[in-house]
């Protein structure tokens, strides 16, 4: 049997966060609003309405431009593209055409093996989104809400080799959106929704072969799941014999197929001309500038210094760069601590994350602060208190705002590590326990660890591990 | 008082000082509309087109409205009177009637741009240019006809019968599209009109009616509210029987609007404070390439050219001398090679907008959905678009969709848009102070005719474009003309001249335009009235 390459590109539609729709006063966002109550004349296309642009789409565009690498042009277009259907009000959608605000561009995906996939982008341009189309007892209905709406339309080559690398590219993605803040990047929502070009080739050619486009794949999963029956269907078919035609196809995610919506040949032709509504849309460097200015270290550039500087494990690195607050918290607690950084690391991976996820918070909602977090270290370092007692103080700091030192001094955690005072409580315990010390002297030294825990307990944790280690054990000898 | 013998700028200022009502000349405006108008447009008046079967009266009758508006009129004028009582200030229209090209929305009021497809439309806003005449205190009368969608040169293709007659014989068109507007100002029904020109739709029915139209600078005044026909062509201007009553108006309503982001952010200034600065030392060129009308032949492509009548030539030379008596210095043979190209673009270009335009009439969210049964979407967008656009805009999105298909766009939409960068080349170079002409503005006919006969062109939709020869390159330009009243012919008609000038230099149309006035006050085809005011 031939071995096949699978070979696909992405187009993604991604809703900007801004306050307002791209070209009329509305909210931009409707979410759980009823339909058809977030419009006005412009974005449900009475007569005689005109679109304004709204410059905060294009800030957010131009910064996505920029963490694509793309080119931001200083003069862009929009354009019309013309079709009918019944939830694009105007009859054309306003588009960016042949002269986008992005120019090329590529995002670099970590692989597996520690290698890079540099996926490329083919076109970045700024749209409207159409509204919503329902069906119900054969009756559709319309909702204008989602009118207006600014999208980022981004396509890449056909760069990515499998439905794993696809949707890797789309997590990566997310991560990069929330990072720089321009969309909610949700895609239950519908604020990041993802089209997909596949097709198949023998291992080792490197031809492009007619393609195959899926539509409507609206979570990571359902883009593993789809392009991978897509392949399995385009392999079939030609080991069958067959050849692939230029359909495009609707991802039914409920049913888990694909199914045949029409076939390319019979595509529209959407007589794109320049919208003569608007100006063309011209920025000058300084207001590029600007934007650039405003561009984070980008998530992957972090991971590697994450690497070098504090010379994290990959693993750990790729997780403190999961989102730009964890990846801020971690510095500022590394500076806040000034000890070992894989310190840091473990206490944010171990108790942080967990925290957040049970809270349900990003890093940047967290009571407790980094410099919170270096305290809880540094005081557990000294042995003042022991990882246990630290864990738990974190924890109340959470909840009650306090500092982790007040919180320790108040509850009196402080460990005892008086050797006097260890030393009575072990005598103490000793003493209370004639049995086990006999068993433990007759060579029972597993029993080590029970009369830690006595002590432990009657010391109310507060005994300093490493002393109490040191005293139990020369008294157990009879030292 | 008539209104016809009044003009806006002398009402504003009797309202404003008390001297007059605004409701007594609201009052006067109304009684006169009942007189001479006639029958409104409506869509149940299908079976009278071309007016084979009216009535002789309402043959003799102006037939300007489609929708009167007399109790907003009248809320306004009550309101007008109580301020200037009060002793609180009213806007620079004070009491003036205007009407409005139904192209316009209107919050409230009907809106249908004289088309099927809109018929049941109200409109749930109101147009910048609207609104700010209306802040300015003018009296709504009502929406005036049109050609459907503002498509066409003679108010026939409206799908609200009767159409518009001219009023100086009513056995003629008004022109177009903006014919309502003319038809109404030139009756005396009202004393200002709004209207639209893409094409000439201001300018052309302007000429034939025998008043004042202007085209503003593509921008000066805002689009908002104006349902659009060519996006980059439209343009609102005033309509008006004298140069000082549309420099009243276009002061009202030009200006920057948010709302609409091709609208300029260049200051307005005081129209009217500038009227009497006079032509002296102005250059006024007069061009060979507007002395003909020049088409390509249907059959071979190659380019016709034909003489204009004489009696319209010599209109135009005789504005020129009138012009050199006040100071002005006339320049002749002002090369403007690519006029005779103006129209053929702009078939192209504005077939494209317009079809792009029409699309959201769907049958969806407004307007008229077909009352026959459909099996699927497809089918409803059929049926309605069928039954609900007339012949023009069937016309123009068969061929707007034809030259914007991806396999010809190039060799036709593309090509027009650069044979419109040669016409403003035309003009750049005429208007160029460091060039080799200087002028500050050219002088031409308006219109190669004077109003025609009633169905006598209609249907031929060439001939009816070549209407606009000499007044679309402006649009292609962007730069502003004006038409005003140049004389009258053998049969009693309207001649229009047009003066065109560079960007936002409608100040220099004006000030011409004025001193044109001034100079033929006395002339006999001054004191002609129009046939229904005789």
């Amino acid at each position: 049997m031939t071995d096949y390459e699978t070979v696909i590109g992405l187009e993604t539609h991604i809703q900007l966060n801004t306050t307002t729709k791209i070209f009329c006063g509305c909210k931009a966002d409707s979410w759980e609003q009823p339909p058809n109550t977030n419009i006005c004349p412009v974005c449900s296309g009475l007569p005689g309405v005109l679109p304004v642009l709204n410059e905060a789409a294009v800030r957010k565009g131009a910064l996505l431009a920029a963490a694509m690498h793309s080119e931001i042009r200083l003069t862009s277009y929009f354009d019309r593209k013309n079709y009918f259907y019944p939830d694009l009000p105007k009859g054309y959608q306003i588009s960016q055409y042949d002269i986008s605000l992005g120019g090329g561009g590529f995002l670099d995906l970590p692989m597996p093996d520690g290698s890079m996939r540099r996926v490329n982008i083919a076109k970045l341009h700024l749209e409207e989104d159409a509204g919503k189309t329902k069906y119900e007892n054969g009756v559709r209905y319309v909702d204008f809400n989602r009118c207006g709406v600014p999208l980022v339309e981004m396509v890449t080559g056909p760069d990515l080799r499998s439905a794993d690398e696809a949707a890797q590219y789309l997590i990566r993605l997310r991560q990069l959106l929330r990072w720089l803040g321009v969309s909610e990047a949700d895609m239950e929502k519908g604020h990041l929704r993802c089209d997909a070009n596949v097709s198949i080739r023998e291992m080792g050619s490197t031809v492009l072969n007619t393609k195959t486009e899926i539509k409507n794949i609206n979570s990571i999963e359902a883009v593993r799941t789809a392009i991978n029956t897509e392949v399995e269907r385009q392999i079939a078919l030609v080991e069958a014999g067959g050849r692939v035609e230029a359909w495009t196809l609707d991802w039914d995610d409920a049913l888990k197929r694909l199914k045949k919506m029409r076939s390319k040949e019979t595509e529209a032709d959407y007589r794109y001309f320049r919208e003569p509504d608007l100006l063309p849309l011209k920025l000058d460097e300084a207001w590029r500038d600007e934007v650039l200015e405003l561009l984070p270290e980008l998530p992957l550039a972090r991971r590697t210094r994450f690497m070098t500087d504090y010379d994290l494990p990959e693993y750990d690195a790729d997780i403190l760069t999961g989102d730009r607050p964890i990846s801020e918290y971690f510095e500022a607690a590394v500076k806040a601590y000034g000890g070992d950084p894989k310190a840091v690391s473990n206490w944010i991976m171990n108790e942080i994350l967990r925290m957040l996820n049970d809270l349900g918070l990003a890093a940047d909602e967290l009571t407790i602060t980094p410099e919170h977090l270096a305290a809880v270290i540094r005081m557990v370092d000294a042995g003042t208190i022991n990882n246990a007692t630290g864990k738990a103080v974190l924890a109340k700091a959470q909840t009650s705002g306090k500092s982790p030192e007040s919180i320790v001094e108040e509850e009196g955690l402080a460990q005892v590590s008086d050797d006097s005072a260890l030393q009575a409580v072990i005598d103490q315990v000793l003493a209370a326990n004639p049995d086990e010390l006999n068993s433990y002297r007759n060579g029972k030294e597993g029993l080590f660890g029970w009369f830690m825990g006595q002590v432990m307990r009657e010391t109310r944790g507060k005994a300093d591990p490493q002393l109490t280690r040191q005293l139990l054990a020369k008294a157990l000898k009879g030292e | 008082m008539s209104l016809f013998d009044t003009s806006a700028y002398t009402i504003a200022k009797k309202v404003r000082s008390g001297e007059l009502s605004a409701v007594a000349v609201l009052d006067e405006a109304l009684s006169h509309i009942q007189a001479i108008d006639g029958s409104p447009g409506t869509l149940d008046g299908d079976w009278l087109t071309n007016g084979e079967l009216l009535t002789d009266d309402e043959k003799n009758k102006v037939h300007a409205f489609i929708t009167l508006t007399a109790e907003r009129a009248r809320q306004q004028a009550v309101s007008i009177d109580a301020r200037v009582k009060a002793g609180e200030p009213v806007g620079p229209l004070a009491g003036v009637p205007l009407t409005i090209k139904d192209i316009f929305c209107v919050r409230g009021i009907r809106t249908t741009a004289a088309s099927r497809i809109l018929a049941n439309f109200t409109a749930p806003y109101t147009a910048t240019a609207v609104e700010r005449l209306e802040a300015a205190d003018a009296l709504t009368l009502g929406k005036v006809n049109l050609d459907e969608f503002t498509y066409g040169s003679s108010t026939e293709s409206s799908a609200f019968k009767p159409s518009t007659r001219n009023p100086w014989d009513t056995t003629r068109v008004p022109g177009g599209s903006s014919g309502g507007s003319t038809a109404s100002v030139a009756a005396g029904e009202a004393s200002l009109s709004l209207g639209t020109d893409t094409a000439g739709s201001i300018r052309q029915p302007a000429a034939f009616c025998g008043v004042v139209g202007l085209k503003p600078t593509y921008g000066r005044v805002s689009r908002y509210g104006l349902i659009a026909f060519g996006s980059s062509l439209d343009c609102p201007g005033p309509v008006s029987r004298d140069v000082r009553d549309a420099a009243l108006m276009l002061s009202a309503m030009a200006g920057e609007d948010s709302r609409d982001s091709t609208a300029a952010r260049q200051p307005v200034p005081d129209y009217v404070a500038e009227l009497d600065k006079g032509v002296k030392g102005m250059r006024i060129g007069l061009s060979p390439d507007y002395m003909q009308i020049t088409f390509p032949d249907p059959q071979t492509g190659e380019l016709v050219t034909q003489h204009l009548p004489d009696e319209i030539r010599q209109a135009t030379l005789q504005a020129a001398e009138a012009l050199a008596a006040q100071g002005a210095e006339i320049v002749e043979d002002i090369p403007m090679p690519n006029t005779a190209y103006g129209i053929p673009a702009y078939f192209v270009i504005s077939r494209v907008e317009a079809a792009s335009n029409l699309h959201r009439f769907d049958g969806v969210k407004y307007g008229y959905r077909t009352q026959s049964d459909f099996e699927d979407l497809h089918e409803m967008y059929r049926k309605t678009r069928a039954e609900g656009f007339g012949l023009q805009p069937k016309l123009r999105i068969l061929m707007g969709m034809y030259v914007s298909a991806a396999q010809y766009s190039e060799q036709y939409y593309q090509r027009a848009l650069r044979v419109r960068s040669m016409i403003r080349n035309d003009f750049e170079a005429a208007f160029d102070p460091d060039g080799a002409y200087r002028v500050d503005a050219l002088l031409t006919p308006t219109t190669p005719t004077t109003a025609f006969k009633m169905a006598d062109v209609y249907g031929d939709s060439v001939l009816m474009q070549y209407a606009d020869q000499f007044t679309v390159p402006a649009n292609h330009a962007g730069i502003p003309g004006i038409s005003i009243p140049g004389g009258l012919d053998a049969d009693g008609l309207p001649i229009g001249i047009q003066l065109l000038a560079p960007d936002f230099m409608e100040e220099t149309l004006f000030r011409a335009g004025y001193a044109f006035e001034q100079a033929t006050a006395d002339a006999v085809w001054r004191k002609q009235r129009p046939q229904v005011l005789r």
